[in-house]
Formats: structure tokens, sequence, C-alpha cells
């Protein structure tokens, strides 16, 4: 008995560990790429910990761009659309959990739809439309867009939250006299944190990290965000591996850090939402 | 459930602080949309297509100057990312976006001229005086559509040689002077196990200018001098036993001479290889000049001119321009045009063709030391032998020649994969621009 | 006061009255809807309508209605074809491994254990990051001449020489496909472990004091459990993976010779490259029928009926 669970134990252990390598190897590679001096890129044999360690790199990216301006342009975007995204998910992902009516099924089914369009089939009028709205190269548009893409996702997310938590919680509420919503606010919500937290989290992801309509919408500095920025590193002059590396990592560190602070409440939030059957 | 509340109490206070510092930035944002100030002040919006953070800075420079001697005019300038920025610049224009100014090159100059995005700029430049200083091959390439200048180019794309001259020496090779030589030498200097290659190999994006001026090279004389995509006797360029030898010679430099990676190499990379000590020879514009000695010691590598063809003798290529031009839908044409010719005057126009190692565009530059020596020297060498070096005119008064790169690109992989025979290939290009005549007319 | 009649069952059976909430309703949902309609399906109309026009920027003078003639272009394109098949292989060779690995992930990180924590963080990180930027680290990994992967594998002894990764074809779809396996594993296991997490222990300890080993136990507690997530975050992943461009577009941006295009990739370059809009919107249509059709399908062979909780 005994020898069987250690033996169990070391697949797992041999297993993860493994796991973990290949996971963490690229990152670990591009943070050693950040930290070569540009003569040392290429050398062979290839160094796996650089000989003259140096930051040039990023002095070079602090210097020749703007990266603080994108780093908050990025957070400023992805926290705001975040938020009015986990908002307007939670007042319609509550309606869809809640009420049984006319065009539910037509609702719900239009927004798995979305999940399907490919995002370059409308780009173009999307340009157009957007260019009479004169929110051509600022922020906010992006901002509208990257509501609208995590809107559907996130009210179905949160409608299977809400299917979990029994109704009679919010009745209880309503019993002594609080309104609907204040019932939803008070009582509701603070149960179901770790899932507003963790669409939160998915929603802030994928915003940080869109690229094509941020392209598509932005090209002046003072807008850019950090995926813009990052593309147009790949420059005419030569693919800059140094700088490339050090911009990637600098990009990451705050996605990182909110992943490393809140991966417990993804889990426990998906947890919440999980099963429906 | 307490460390979660005191979670996503950071959280909270982080997204507070976050939106108060928003609020400070956005504003600075903002105002620059709005087009003409309460002090009347003009706004200029300009936007670059061959951007690369070096050059970007430069541009801020000469602006931050113009703005100095025009203290109404602001200008704001605008850098897509290179890879799609003129499919972004046409993007803007189909939406009637009001740029004042912008990068025009010889891909796009037709197709916004027939779609009048942009400006005839005839009414200003015979006002200008700086005009008749240009040299011949600017006033050439400026009015390449329709006789009409629609853009003032600031500065010349001309291909040359570059190559490692430490490891020609160390090998005793001498610089190769035709294509023949060129892949002799490169075969030589591949060691793989080294990971050094003979040749900066081009197989991505813009690989079909390569086998433009091949073809031309390897036809010489033969082709017709207003239509260069065709030769004299009215035969397509690439239904010509000339054209196959170039394809051989292609494939051959590609396999046996060029890292295999190169089969997707567009400018960045293949200038990188040769920076980094890759590869030994390296065929493109003066701006690598600027980057190789930067990156490169001295005396390890230098230019020559640009290999010829046989059994014709001559290498032919073409006087490349960009330049800038004025959107139809600008409401600043006048402030546009200051814009436009502040660029385009000597002085100016000296200054980024040094700092960007082009040629410039002025006759009076040509006087200026830094064009005559040094690793320009190639550059004169071919420009005092005419014969020698001759320059094509590339199809850009055809509506498909925009098509046909992108066509052609994706045809050269696939020649380069085996999944395309030469024939095959040389057939379905034949085809495409015999159309394209037909259209024409 | 008439609560009991409005109360929601435990089945979530509706008793609400429709006329009563209805205005509540129609409010709470109404931003979606009017964000959905006017930033989605708009663009969406326009698109499908351009499918159905010779619109590209080389001819703007002429877009007129050409029919179905962009969609015969493409059908008859070797790239097309070629890039169908490859969107294939790409779902199925990405989404296999993904699910797999997440699955054994999910299930050994079930149990608490010292350091879960920590390795989760670590382990979560591909999903932090952007499509876009894997592609590139990827790219640089996977370089011909001095990549590291390359060097890795002859220090171990596998190879000898040098593999052209993005070079060879075959090798660069590999390429494509081992990154986004590297990327999509995250997802998988977060959903699977929630889903795990969810299921309630006394099913695992009445089976043992039944005497059901380990697989016993997964086959037939595990895994009808978590089920309906399996089923719904598979479908799920088809469709992104399907739609997922922005890897490929910074790995090898279809290349070479269009070996490495999916749909989307070759959508995108239908626009970036061919600018010819009516041609791509084409294509977006083709993809959307495929997804509508593999969808209804999946969900009837998979039995279930709960197609709205994705």
């Amino acid at each position: 008995m005994m020898r069987q669970i250690t033996w169990k134990l070391s697949i797992k252990v041999v297993f993860l560990s493994l796991f973990l390598v290949f996971t963490v190897f690229p990152l670990y590679w591009i943070f050693v790429t950040s930290l070569k001096p540009s003569n040392e890129m290429f050398t062979i044999p290839i160094q796996y910990w650089p000989e003259n360690v140096t930051f040039e790199n990023y002095i070079n990216i602090i210097k020749i761009s703007n990266f603080d301006v994108y780093i908050m342009n990025s957070l400023i975007l992805s926290l705001i659309a975040g938020v009015i995204s986990l908002i307007i998910a939670t007042l319609g992902g509550y309606v869809l959990a809640r009420f049984e009516f006319k065009g539910k099924t037509q609702v719900i089914f239009a927004f798995f739809i979305t999940q399907m369009i490919p995002l370059f089939i409308g780009l173009a009028p999307l340009y157009l439309l957007m260019s009479k709205l004169e929110l051509i190269n600022r922020l906010p548009s992006l901002m509208l867009m990257y509501t609208v893409m995590m809107v559907p996702f996130c009210t179905v997310m949160m409608k299977g939250f809400f299917e979990r938590i029994p109704s009679s919680l919010e009745e209880a509420a309503m019993m002594d006299g609080c309104s609907r919503i204040t019932a939803l606010f008070k009582v509701i919500i603070p149960v179901m944190l770790p899932g507003l937290a963790a669409t939160f989290i998915f929603a802030f992801v994928q915003c940080w990290n869109e690229l094509f309509l941020a392209v598509m919408f932005i090209d002046k500095e003072e807008a850019k965000t950090i995926p813009v920025a990052m593309n147009s590193f790949i420059t005419k002059f030569d693919i800059d591996w140094g700088s490339m590396s050090a911009a990637t990592v600098l990009s990451v560190i705050p996605t990182l850090l909110l992943f490393a602070f809140a991966q417990k409440y993804i889990v426990e939030g998906m947890t919440q939402g999980s099963i429906k059957g | 459930m307490l460390h979660l509340k005191k979670g996503l109490w950071v959280l909270v206070s982080f997204m507070l602080f976050v939106g108060i510092l928003a609020g400070c930035t956005s504003s600075e944002v903002d105002n620059s949309s709005g087009k003409e100030d309460k002090d009347g002040k003009v706004t200029l919006r300009m936007i670059e297509s061959i951007t690369s953070p070096a050059r970007t800075t430069l541009l801020k420079e000469m602006i931050a100057k113009f703005e100095e001697e025009n203290p109404n005019i602001k200008v704001e300038l605008i850098s897509p990312p290179l890879q799609s920025a003129d499919e972004k610049i046409t993007q803007m224009l189909m939406a009637k976006e009001d740029i004042d100014v912008l990068e025009v090159r010889e891909q796009t100059v037709k197709n916004w001229a027939t779609n009048q995005f942009i400006e005839d700029l005839s009414a200003y430049t015979s006002k200008w005086e700086d005009w008749n200083s240009l040299t011949e091959t600017i006033k050439h390439g400026a009015t390449a559509v329709d006789d009409k200048p629609y853009y003032i180019p600031y500065g010349v794309y001309e291909k040359t040689l570059f190559y490692r001259k430490d490891w020609f020496e160390e090998a005793g090779i001498e610089v190769p002077e035709t294509w023949d030589e060129l892949v002799d030498a490169a075969i030589k200097l591949t060691d793989p196990s080294k990971n050094r290659y003979g040749y900066s190999f081009r197989g991505g994006a813009g690989s079909s200018d390569y086998i433009e001026f091949m073809t031309w090279s390897f036809l010489g004389e033969k082709i017709a001098t207003k239509d260069a995509y065709f030769t004299s006797d009215g035969k397509v360029m690439f239904d010509t036993p000339e054209a196959k030898q170039v394809l051989d010679t292609f494939v051959e430099v590609y396999k046996k001479a060029s890292p295999p990676d190169s089969i997707s190499w567009s400018y960045p990379e293949m200038v990188q290889g040769f920076t980094s000590g890759m590869t030994a020879m390296l065929i493109q514009d003066p701006e690598v000049i600027v980057t190789a000695e930067e990156n490169m010691k001295e005396g390890t590598w230098d230019t020559a001119p640009l290999p010829k063809g046989t059994p014709s003798g001559v290498a032919q290529q073409s006087a490349g321009t960009a330049g800038w031009g004025i959107g139809a839908f600008s409401k600043h044409k006048e402030e546009a045009w200051k814009l436009v010719s502040f660029l385009s005057s000597p002085e100016q126009n000296l200054f980024f063709a040094k700092e960007n190692s082009l040629i410039p565009i002025h006759l009076s530059a040509g006087d200026d030391p830094y064009f005559k020596e040094g690793y320009f020297s190639a550059y004169i060498e071919m420009s005092a032998k005419p014969e020698e070096f001759l320059i094509a005119d590339r199809p850009v008064h055809y509506k498909g020649y925009a098509e046909y790169r992108a066509l052609a690109e994706k045809d050269i992989q696939a020649l380069l994969l085996d999944k395309l025979s030469k024939e095959d290939v040389l057939a379905k290009w034949t085809d495409f621009w015999k159309k394209e005549k037909e259209n024409h007319k | 006061m008439k609560i009991q009649t409005e109360t929601v069952t435990e089945r979530g059976l509706p008793l609400f009255r429709m006329s009563k909430h209805g205005l509540f309703i129609f409010l709470c949902l109404l931003p979606a809807i009017i964000l959905v309609s006017i930033f989605t399906y708009y663009p969406l109309l326009k698109g499908v309508i351009m499918a159905f026009q010779n619109y590209s920027a080389y001819d703007l003078m002429n877009i007129r209605f050409i029919g179905l003639e962009n969609f015969k272009t493409i059908m008859a394109d070797i790239g097309f074809k070629e890039s169908l098949v490859n969107s294939f292989y790409w779902v199925f060779f990405s989404l296999i491994p993904q699910f797999f690995i997440g699955f054994i992930v999910a299930l050994m990180l079930r149990r608490k254990f010292k350091g879960r924590g920590v390795y989760q963080a670590f382990i979560f990180f591909p999903w932090a990051m952007s499509g876009f930027l894997i592609g590139l680290i990827w790219r640089w990994m996977l370089n011909g001449q001095g990549g590291v992967i390359n060097d890795l594998l002859m220090k171990l002894g596998i190879i000898d020489t040098a593999i052209p990764f993005l070079a060879d074809p075959t090798w660069a779809m590999v390429s494509v496909i081992v990154a986004n396996v590297w990327y999509g594993i995250t997802f998988f296991a977060i959903m699977i472990l929630a889903a795990l997490q969810s299921i309630p222990e006394e099913l695992f300890e009445a089976a043992k004091i039944d005497g059901a080993g380990y697989f016993q136990q997964l086959f037939n507690i595990t895994v009808p459990y978590i089920l309906p997530t399996l089923i719904v975050t598979t479908l799920l992943r088809v469709i992104w993976i399907l739609n997922f461009p922005d890897l490929i577009y910074s790995l090898t941006n279809g290349g070479p010779a269009g070996s490495t295009h999916i749909l989307s990739t070759y959508m995108l370059e239908k626009i970036m490259f061919g600018q010819n809009y009516g041609q791509a919107a084409a294509v977006g249509v083709i993809i959307i029928f495929i997804l509508i059709f593999f969808s209804i399908f999946y969900l009837l062979a998979t039995k279930f009926n709960k197609a709205g909780d994705f």
C-alpha cells in the first residue's frame, strides 16, 4: 500500500515537473534574451545564461518608446472595459438566470453566435462606423469595442453563476422589504465574489491582449496600447530581439502579477459556475 | 471568505487609483483630435508608411523645426506598424478621413490617384522654387502616374551589394560582378556548421522585387523602355529563356547558399542576417548603410555595384522613390503643402537623406562629400556608368501591379518549396501580365 | 403580497409573471443587446453584403454586386483548400493534447498539496499572454539559425542537424500547433479543475467504501459528473481556436507558401495584402457556416441540450 502511494506520487511529481518546465521555459528564455547584450544575441554555442548581464535592452526600450504611456493606456482600457462588461453582464446574466420570458432563447443564441463571428468580417464596415462617430485614434473607441467583445461571453458566464445560487436568498431579502436590485447587490453579489473576480479577470486579460482591433483603430502615439506598440517593434530595420524581448517581459508583468495574485479566485470562481447539469 | 474580500479590496482600490490617473491622462489625449484650437492654430495630420523607430524620431525632429518656423501650425505624426501601414492608410482614405500629409510609395500611388484619394500637386509645384533643382530621377518618379506630380519624393532607393570584406579576403575570393560569380562565391562562403551562409536571401514579403530586377538585368537592353515588364518585341518579360535562367539562379542561391529560414525573410530579417554576421552578402537599399555602420565593425564590410546578368552584361534596376503627398480630404491643403515643401527643401532633405542614408533629391546635394565617398562610392560608380547600370521604371501605371506583387510573393515561396515548377510560375505570371496589358488599353 | 407564487423553485422553474417584470428584464438586457446589435451584428450584416460585392481596394471605383463570384474565386483557389485542410489539423491536433494534458494536470491539482498555489500561478502564465506575443516568443525559439529548441534537441541527442522548423511546410505546421497547445492547456486545466472541485467529496468516499479503484472512480464518478463542462468547454475551444489568427500571424504569418494558413489567417491575408474585402468577407461567411453546422452536429451528437450555456 505504502509503496503504491509513493509510486503514484512519483509519477505525479515527474509529470508536474515536466509540465512546469514545458510551461515556464519559453518565459525563461525570453527573459534571458532580454538580459543579453546585442552582440551576444546570436552567439554560438547558445548561452543559457548571459555572460554579461545587461539592462541595456530595457533602458533602450524606455528611451526610444513611451512604454509607460502604452502600459497606462492598456491598464486604463482593460480595467474600464472589464468593469463595464462585468456590470452589463451581471445585469444580463441575472435576468437570464432568474426569469423565463419570450425571446430568451433567441438572446442566448445570438450571444452564442457572436463567438463564431470572425473579427475581420466586419472590420471594414466597423471602421467606417467608428470613423463617422469620430472615434478613430481614441481610447474610448477601444473601450467600447472591447466591452462589446466581452459582454456576450461574460453574460453567459454570469448566468451560470446565478443559477448556482438558490433564489431563496434574494427572496428572503425581498421579504424584508428590499427591492430586487438592492437584493441583488446586497445579498447575491457578495456571495458570488469569486465568480465576479473570475469573470473580471477573464475580461481584463482578453482586453489587455487584444491586437487586431487596436492596430486597426489606433496609431497615435498617445493612444497606443501595448500590443499595438509591440506590433510596431517589428520594424523595417531589424527584428530587434533585444528590445522585443525586454518589451515582452515588461508587457506581461502586469497580467502575470494579476494571475499570480488571483489564480486562487479564478479556480474558486469557475468552480462556482462550472456545473449546470 | 475573509481573504477573498480583502483581495477584492486591493483590486478595487487599485482600480480607483488607475481610474484617477486615467482621468488625468485622457484629457491630454482628447484635445489633439480637435482640429482648430481656440487660438486659431491649425493641426495637420501626417501619416508615414515605411516606419521605424529611428526614422520616426528623425521625422519628429524635422517637424519640430517646421513648427518652430510656423508657430500657428501643429503637426501630429501618425506611425502605423510597417507591416500593414499602406493597408491602414488606404483604409483611412476609404473612410474619407482628413489626412493632410501622407507617405506615398510606388506601389500605392496609382491606386490612390485613381481613387482620388490624393491631390494632384501641379498647382503647388508650378509655384515652387525648389522644383527645378530636383534631380531628373526625382522629377521622373514624382510624375510616374499620368504625368502629374502626386508626391514629392524624399529620396531614391537603389539597390547595391553589401558584402563581408573580411570573409572574402579570408577565403581569397574576388567580390562578384555578375550573378554567376555571386552564386559561386556564396556557395563557397556557406558553412552551416558555423552558422554562416553566403547570401541574405529574401523569400518573404517583397521578394518579387528581386525577381524583377534580376529579370531586368538578365534581359538588359531587350526590356522595352516605357513598359518594363515587356520586351521591346512585345513579349511579357517572363516569357523568355532569360526569365527561366533567373529562376534557376534564384532557386540555386536559396538552396545552396542561404539560410533555410530565409524562405520567409523580408527586409528586417535579411538585414539582420547580414549585420549579425550570419550572411556574407546582401543586396539592399542604401538605408542599410546606417544600420550596418551602427552594428558592424569598420573594415569588415563594404559595398559594391549591383551584380550583372548573363548574357546581357548589364545590371538593371528601378530608381525607387517614396515621398510626401497631400490627402484629398484634407481641410488644410495650403498648410499641408507648406509642410511638404519644407520637408522637401534642399536643406531639410539633405539632413534626412544623410541620417537615413538615402540618395538625396536635389542636384546641389551631389556636392556633399558624404554621398561621394566611403560606402556610397558603389552608387557613384553605378551612376558613372549608365550604359552598364541601367534604370527601368516599375510598371506602376498598371492597375494590377500591386496585385501582381502579392501574387508573385506566394508563387515564389511555392517555387522554393517545389510546390510549383519554374515553368508553371513563369506561365502564370506571363498570363497575368498579358491580361493586364489587354485591360490597360 | 404574492411573493409565494413568484418564487423560482430550485429546479429553476419560472413562476414569475412576465408582465410584472417585463420592464426590469428589458432594462437589464438592454445595454448588452444594444451594444451587440450595433457593434457586432450591424458590421456582420454589412460584411455579409460585402461577400457578394466586388469590394476591393484596388478597384474602389467599381463596387457592385457580383453574386456568388467571390465564393467561386475562393473555392477555386488552392490556398483556400489548403487553409481549409490546415484548419482541421490546427483545431484537431491543438485540441486533443490541450484537452488531455489539461485534464491530467487538473486531476493532479485537485487535491491540495504544499505549494499548489505557487505551482498554479506558474502554470497559468501562458493564458495571461497574448497569442501575438506567444507567436513571437516561439518564433525566436524555433529560429532555424541558433534557435534554442534546435540546440536543446541536439543537446539531448534527439537530432543531429538543426531542423528548419519555420522553413519546412510540415514542420511549420507542427510548430504553430505546439505553440498553440502550450497556450491552450491552461484554459482546459482551469475549467476542468474548477469542475473537479465542485464534485462533492461524499461521492468519492462512497465509491471507496464500495472498493472502487482509481480508474473506476475516474470513469464512474469524475467524468460523468463533469461531462457537461467538458462538452461545453470543448465546443467553445473549437470555435475559439478556429477563429484565432493571432498566434499564426506572428509566428509564421501563414508561410512558407501558405502552408500554415488556416481560414482566419487566410482571411486576414486577403484583407492585409490582397485588400480584397469582398473575398475576405466570403471566407468569413464560410467560417460562420462551418461553425454553426459543427455546433449543431456536435450538440446533437453529445445529446447536449443546453447550447446556450456556453
